[in-house]
C-alpha cells in the first residue's frame, strides 16, 4: 500500500465478512477422518518418487504454556507440571523417528519451525536435544540460507537464552507482544515488560538471528486507537524485520480461554477499523512493506524481496520465502502438506500420545486433493502471494479455457472490480494496492467449497 | 515394486482396430503397408481395455503368445535379480512394441507393468510372422524395430558416467516423444526416480543430484513430472552423441 493511498475504510467494512486465511486450500474444514495414516504413507511415498523430490520443511508443535493468555485460540496446555512436558517430548522423539524413516534421506530440511503453545517452555538443554534428534532422523541443511525459526515468550527468555537458541541452530525468531498497554495486558493476562521485550530484539540481532518477527493483536479488550498507537510507535523504534498484526477474533463459545475476557470491553467494529487504519498507515509511513494478510516487513527483508520478485510462498505459518517444500507436521494438532495432500495429527495430547506409544503415526484426518482442488489451490496462491493470476499459465497446465471454465467466478468478481480491489482483463486478474488489504475476499471467490455451501460459517471476520 | 492387481483378461470382447486411422500409424508396425495390406494387418490386431497403473501385461516365465503395441500411456519392463531387487530394463511409449524378448525361448523373460492408465494393441506373434512371410515390408519393419530396441539396450550397457547416462536417456525420450507428435523439449515422465535409477543402474540420489545440477545450470527444468529441455545442445554434448553420425533414433 503506497503511503499516498488513503485507507479505504468503507471497503473494509463492506468486505468485512467471514473469510478463511487460506494458509491452505482446501481449508482445514475439508479435512476428514477417511484420510488416515495409510493414506499419509502413500502420499509420502509418492512424494519420494518424483525425479527431483521437494526438500522438506518441519513443523514441531510444543503446546505447553506456564500461564494462560485469555485471547488465545491456539492448541495449548497450561500447566506448571513440567513432567507432563517431559513426557510429551519423549513421545515427540518417537514421532520424529517414525516420520524420519518415511522420507528419503537425500531430501534436505531447508526450513523448520518450533511453534505452540510456548516452545521455550522447555529448557534450552531439552530444545538442544530435540534439535539433535531431528538431525539424527532427518537430513538438516547446513546452509546459511536455511530458515530455522522458533517462537519465544519474551517474559521467560533473556539474552542468555537467545544466545543459546542461536547455538542450538535457530536463525529466525518470532515473539508475541500483542500490546504494551498495562490495562490491556491485565485484561488478557499477559503482563510483559516493554523494555525487556525490545531488548530481546536487539539481543537476537547481536546473536546472528537473520529475521526477527513480532506479533501484535488489535481488537483486544480496552484497546483504543491512542493506546495502540503508543505500542506501535515503541515497536517501530526497535525496528523488527517483520511485524504481524492480527485481528482478535472474540469467539468465547469456541475458545474457552476467551471466556475470561469481558465482551463489553472488546472494542466495537468502528474502533477496530480505526485501529487497523492507523496501524497500517503508521507501518507504511515508517517504511514497512505491506505483504498481505496482516504481515508487514522491512523493504530489505526477504519477504519484501520475494514479493518484488514474485517468489513469495504461503504456508501454515503465513508467508515464506522458501523454495517449495513438503511440510512434515509433528506433535499434537500439527498439520503437514505432502504433495497433493494435507494431514493433521490428533488434536488432544492423550490421543496423540496413545497413537505414538502404540508405534502408529498419529494421523487424525486430512485430505487428498482432487485435480479441481489443485487448480484452485494454485489460483488462490497466485492471488495471495503474487497478487496476479495469469490465465495463460493455467490454460497450459490444466488444458482449460480460463474465462470459460471460471465464468461463474469471474462474474462474481465484477463487484470487486467495480470497488477497485482488482483489475480484470481477458488475460488476467490483478490485485490492486487496495485489494491487497482484502486478499481473502478475492481468494474466496475461487473457493469451491464456499461456493457450494453458501451458508455462513464461523470464520473470523476479515476485520 | 509395482503393486499387483487382479488379473482380468485384457482382450475379452474382441475390439477391432482401424490401424489406418490410428494416430500412431506412421510409427507402428503397419507403417510401410499400403491400404489393402493394412486392412489385412488390422484383422490380427486386438485393442485392449484401459489398463490401470500397476497392472501387469506380461510376467516373466509366462508362455509367449503375443506382443503388445503401446497405444497410449507408458509401461516399464523389469526383472528381479538374485537379491530380490527390481532391475528396470526399459520404458515403452505409444507406438513401441513390447515382448520381442520372448521370441527366443517362447517365454517372456521380463515383467511388464503399466506406469499410467494405458491401453495396448495385442498381436498374436504367429499371425505376425505368418503375415510377414507374405509382406516383405512388414518383415523389414519387424527387423527394424527389433534392431532399434537392441541398440537402445547396448547404449545402456556401455561404461558411461552418471551424467552421460542421464543425458542419453533424456535425449532418447525427447526423440521418442517428438516422433509421436509431442514436443521434443517438454514432456511428462511417469517413471519414478527409483525406476529411472534402476534402469540406468545408478543410485536414486544420483538421479536427483544430476537432474538438479542440470537444472541449476539451466539445461533443463523439472517440475514434478514435467521435464523441459532448455539447452538440447549442451545435453547432447554431455551425452557425447557424435553429431556426424545420424541419430540412431
Amino acid at each position: 500500500m503506497g503511503s499516498t493511498t488513503s485507507f479505504p475504510a468503507e471497503l473494509i467494512v463492506k468486505y468485512g465478512l467471514a473469510g478463511p486465511r487460506y494458509t491452505s486450500y482446501p481449508t482445514a474444514l475439508q479435512f476428514h477422518e477417511g484420510f488416515d495414516a495409510e493414506a499419509y504413507r502413500r502420499h509420502v511415498q509418492r512424494s519420494n518418487d518424483y525425479l527431483i523430490p521437494l526438500p522438506l520443511s518441519l513443523y514441531l508443535h510444543l503446546p505447553f504454556c506456564k500461564s494462560l493468555c485469555y485471547y488465545c485460540a491456539c492448541n495449548k496446555k497450561v500447566t506448571r507440571n513440567t513432567s507432563r512436558a517431559d513426557d510429551y517430548l519423549r513421545h515427540l522423539f518417537r514421532e520424529i523417528e517414525m516420520q524420519g524413516a518415511l522420507f528419503d534421506r537425500d531430501r534436505q530440511v531447508i526450513q523448520l519451525h518450533f511453534g505452540g503453545g510456548t516452545p521455550t517452555y522447555h529448557a534450552d538443554a531439552q530444545l538442544r536435544e530435540l534439535m539433535q534428534h531431528l538431525a539424527r532422523h532427518f537430513n538438516l541443511s547446513r546452509e546459511d540460507s536455511r530458515e530455522f525459526s522458533i517462537e519465544i515468550d519474551p517474559r521467560t527468555v533473556d539474552e542468555k537464552r537467545v544466545a543459546n537458541l542461536a547455538k542450538i541452530g535457530f536463525n529466525r525468531l518470532s515473539m508475541g507482544i500483542q500490546d504494551f498497554d498495562p490495562a490491556v495486558q491485565k485484561a488478557v493476562n499477559r503482563i510483559q515488560d516493554q523494555e525487556q521485550t525490545l531488548r530481546l530484539i536487539e539481543a537476537a540481532r547481536e546473536n546472528g538471528f537473520d529475521s526477527v518477527s513480532v506479533d501484535l493483536i488489535y481488537g483486544l479488550p480496552l484497546q483504543t486507537a491512542a493506546s495502540f498507537e503508543t505500542t506501535i510507535d515503541s515497536v517501530l523504534k526497535a525496528r523488527p524485520d517483520r511485524i504481524s498484526v492480527y485481528n482478535y477474533a472474540h469467539l468465547p463459545h469456541l475458545f474457552r480461554a476467551q471466556r475470561m475476557i469481558n465482551t463489553d470491553e472488546v472494542p466495537p467494529p468502528e474502533v477496530r477499523l480505526e485501529l487497523l487504519a492507523s496501524t497500517t498507515t503508521r507501518m507504511v509511513e515508517a517504511g514497512y512493506v505491506y505483504i498481505g494478510m496482516d504481515h508487514f516487513a522491512l523493504p530489505d527483508d526477504e519477504l519484501s524481496v520475494a514479493m518484488r520478485e514474485g517468489t513469495l510462498q504461503r504456508n501454515f505459518q503465513g508467508y515464506s520465502t522458501c523454495r517449495e517444500t513438503d511440510l512434515v507436521g509433528m506433535g499434537v494438532s500439527a498439520i503437514g502438506k505432502i504433495g497433493n495432500s494435507f494431514a493433521q495429527n490428533y488434536k488432544d495430547i492423550e490421543t496423540w500420545q496413545a497413537a505414538v506409544e502404540a508405534g502408529e503415526l498419529p494421523t487424525w484426518r486430512g485430505i487428498g486433493l482432487s485435480g479441481e482442488d489443485r487448480l484452485r489451490r494454485e489460483i488462490i496462491a497466485a492471488i495471495m502471494c503474487q497478487g496476479l493470476v495469469r490465465f495463460s499459465e493455467f490454460e497450459r497446465s490444466y488444458n482449460i479455457d480460463f474465462n470459460d471454465y471460471f465464468a461463474y467466478e469471474i462474474e462474481s468478481l465484477k463487484p470487486l472490480e467495480e470497488d477497485g480491489l482488482i483489475q480484470l482483463s481477458e488475460q488476467s486478474i490483478k490485485v490492486t494496492p487496495t485489494g491487497l488489504l482484502l486478499l481473502r475476499a478475492i481468494a474466496m471467490k475461487f473457493d469451491e467449497y464456499l461456493i457450494k455451501d453458501n451458508a455462513g460459517k464461523a470464520y473470523s471476520k476479515v476485520i | 515394486m509395482a503393486t499387483e492387481r487382479q488379473h482380468k483378461p485384457q482382450f475379452s470382447g474382441r475390439k477391432q482396430v482401424a490401424c489406418s486411422q490410428c494416430a500412431l500409424s506412421n510409427l507402428c508396425l503397419p507403417r510401410g503397408l499400403d491400404a489393402s495390406d493394412t486392412e489385412l494387418f488390422e484383422r490380427i490386431v486386438l485393442k485392449s481395455r484401459p489398463i490401470q497403473p500397476g497392472e501387469y501385461i506380461f510376467r516373466a516365465g509366462e508362455p509367449f503368445r503375443s506382443v503388445a503395441a503401446v497405444r497410449s500411456g507408458c509401461f516399464k519392463s523389469f526383472v528381479i535379480d538374485q537379491n530380490g531387487e527390481e532391475q528396470v530394463l526399459g520404458f515403452y511409449l505409444p507406438g513401441e512394441i513390447i515382448g520381442f524378448d520372448a521370441i527366443h525361448e517362447k517365454v517372456h523373460t521380463a515383467n511388464v507393468v503399466a506406469l499410467d492408465t494405458s491401453s495396448i494393441c495385442g498381436l498374436k506373434f504367429e499371425s505376425i510372422t505368418e503375415m510377414a512371410r507374405q509382406l516383405p515390408v512388414l518383415q523389414e519393419e519387424l527387423f527394424r524395430v527389433m534392431s532399434l530396441q537392441i541398440s537402445e539396450m547396448q547404449a545402456n550397457a556401455a561404461d558411461l558416467s552418471a551424467d552421460e547416462r542421464i543425458a542419453r536417456l533424456l535425449l532418447s525420450l525427447s526423440a521418442r516423444f517428438a516422433k509421436r507428435g509431442y514436443s521434443a523439449t517438454e514432456f511428462n515422465l511417469n517413471m519414478s526416480r527409483r525406476d529411472m535409477a534402476s534402469h540406468l543402474r545408478l543410485a536414486t540420489e544420483t538421479i536427483s543430484r544430476v537432474l538438479a545440477r542440470f537444472q541449476n545450470a539451466g539445461l533443463i527444468s523439472v517440475n514434478r513430472k514435467k521435464v523441459a529441455i532448455l539447452d538440447i545442445e549442451e545435453i547432447q554434448k554431455i551425452a557425447k552423441r557424435d553429431k556426424s553420425k545420424p541419430h540412431l533414433l
